[in-house]
């Protein structure tokens, strides 16, 4: 048995846009790094995405958006973890993200923002530190 | 934390879904799991425990998700329990099954819980049967568990729930010659998923041929296409009527988990003993065969205090 429980996390896209390439990857990287993954697949909506964080017990909750709603649906996914009691899990945005977005996302509680480009060691990096620490 | 543990124990008594979500982690990772159960009380009726197992791609999680919705039509709670591997290299998991089993938000009466299976266990999760005890006590009326796929581990599984349902599909002669071999005996009720594809029929008649030749009671096969929704009410009457397996052996099941429980705890304290170095030493070289090393395994452990 592992000596810390494993860190759970859920991805999952919110919106309409159909770009699930980049959250597989994403998957993957997490799955292999020791990460317990639950991929809630595309076109999800924020209630069903805070009922999945709910019933999965996850720490952290990672949405993909290449759609550019991500400032109507973040915002929204957020109100409703809150609501649900669910303020301890880091939210995390990935996908195609205006430079001037980063900061109103960031103020509105989300842990971190990962653009096109970024390699999947730092994510995982990110996830690992933040984890042992506690986080959000 | 005792404190937090019997604050979380009071949420659970008050149907708070969180506080569930997180005791299923606690006994998920093999922690505390006396205290919860006991913690939990007792069920107010026991809930049906119905598993599905077959091979990967045989449909189980859509069957799953499609049986959620006729399920919540026959006004009937229920909670998901879904079971996916877990790397055995980095003991990290991709648990995708809640994918294809969506359920309104909203709704109360669904729980859907997705879960890594240890490796080396087969389909085995660990502490199921604590797990499906969390579920019960919480008021859910059925709970489904949806194992990795068809292996060893599912003849244990059987043990620990009511119904076992395996699931074949057309065009699968080569699985049948193995499959027919354990699992066709032990299934309590089987699918021929897929069935608006053609073949079904085949299968249905290969699989009735098979079972002909047995000599115990021969379990129903029914066709099934969660595409068009065709046979599953038919597959939800044919569960409901069947008896329920685990209260008649309720007992000496839960003896056996404490006994396995028991033989875990110990296998740490034996974990460095120079007789199980050389029983592993002599395992690898092949010189005993692994049904030898395991029974001299559980000599050891028996031998143990802890």
């Amino acid at each position: 048995m592992a000596d810390s429980p494993p860190v759970r996390v859920v991805l999952a896209k919110v919106g309409l846009d159909g770009h699930d390439r980049g959250i597989k990857v994403v998957a993957r990287a997490l799955r292999d790094a020791g990460m317990q993954v639950i991929y809630a697949g595309l076109w999800q909506t924020p209630e069903a995405v805070v009922r999945a964080v709910a019933e999965e017990d996850a720490d952290w909750l990672g949405l993909s958006l290449l759609s550019g709603a991500h400032m109507t649906l973040v915002p929204r996914v957020l109100q409703l973890l809150r609501g649900a009691g669910l303020e301890h899990v880091g939210v995390l945005v990935g996908g195609i993200i205006p430079e001037g977005d980063i900061p109103k996302l960031r103020e509105m509680g989300v842990a971190r923002i990962f653009g096109p480009g970024t390699s999947l060691p730092e994510i995982v990096t990110f996830l690992q530190e933040r984890s042992g620490a506690g986080h959000a | 934390m005792p404190a937090m543990l019997e604050t979380l124990l009071e949420r659970f008594r008050q149907r708070d879904r969180l506080a569930l979500s997180r005791l299923l982690s606690t006994v998920a990772r093999g922690e505390r799991i006396e205290e919860i159960l006991t913690g939990v009380g007792e069920t107010a009726k026991p809930a049906r425990v119905v598993a599905f197992t077959g091979s990967g791609g045989v449909g189980k999680s859509t069957l799953v998700g499609k049986s959620i919705e006729t399920i919540r039509q026959r006004g009937q709670s229920v909670a998901v329990l879904a079971c996916d591997p877990q790397s055995p290299l980095s003991g990290g998991a991709l648990l995708g099954d809640r994918f294809r089993m969506t359920a309104r938000p909203d709704d109360d009466g669904v729980f859907i819980r997705s879960l890594a299976a240890a490796g080396g266990h087969g389909a085995l999760a660990e502490h199921l049967p604590a797990l499906v005890h969390l579920f019960e006590a919480f008021g859910f009326d059925v709970v489904l568990i949806e194992t990795v796929g068809a292996g060893q581990g599912d003849t244990v599984v059987r043990e620990w729930v009511d119904v076992l349902v395996l699931l074949l599909q057309p065009e699968t002669g080569d699985d049948l010659q193995w499959e027919k071999a354990g699992l066709l005996e032990v299934a309590d009720a089987i699918v021929i998923h897929k069935a608006d594809l053609s073949g079904a029929e085949r299968v249905e008649a290969q699989v009735l041929a098979t079972l002909s030749l047995g000599t115990g009671p021969v379990a129903p096969v029914l066709r099934v296409s969660s595409r068009t929704g065709a046979g599953l009410a038919e597959l939800w009457q044919t569960i409901a009527s069947l008896p329920l397996r685990r209260g008649r052996q309720k007992r000496g099941r839960d003896l056996l988990l404490l006994a396995q429980q028991t033989l875990t705890a110990r296998f740490a304290a034996v974990e460095a003993h120079p007789e199980l170095q050389q029983l592993l030493a002599a395992w690898e070289r092949g010189t005993v065969t692994s049904t030898q090393a395991a029974a001299a395994l559980f000599r050891l452990l028996r031998d143990t205090d802890s």
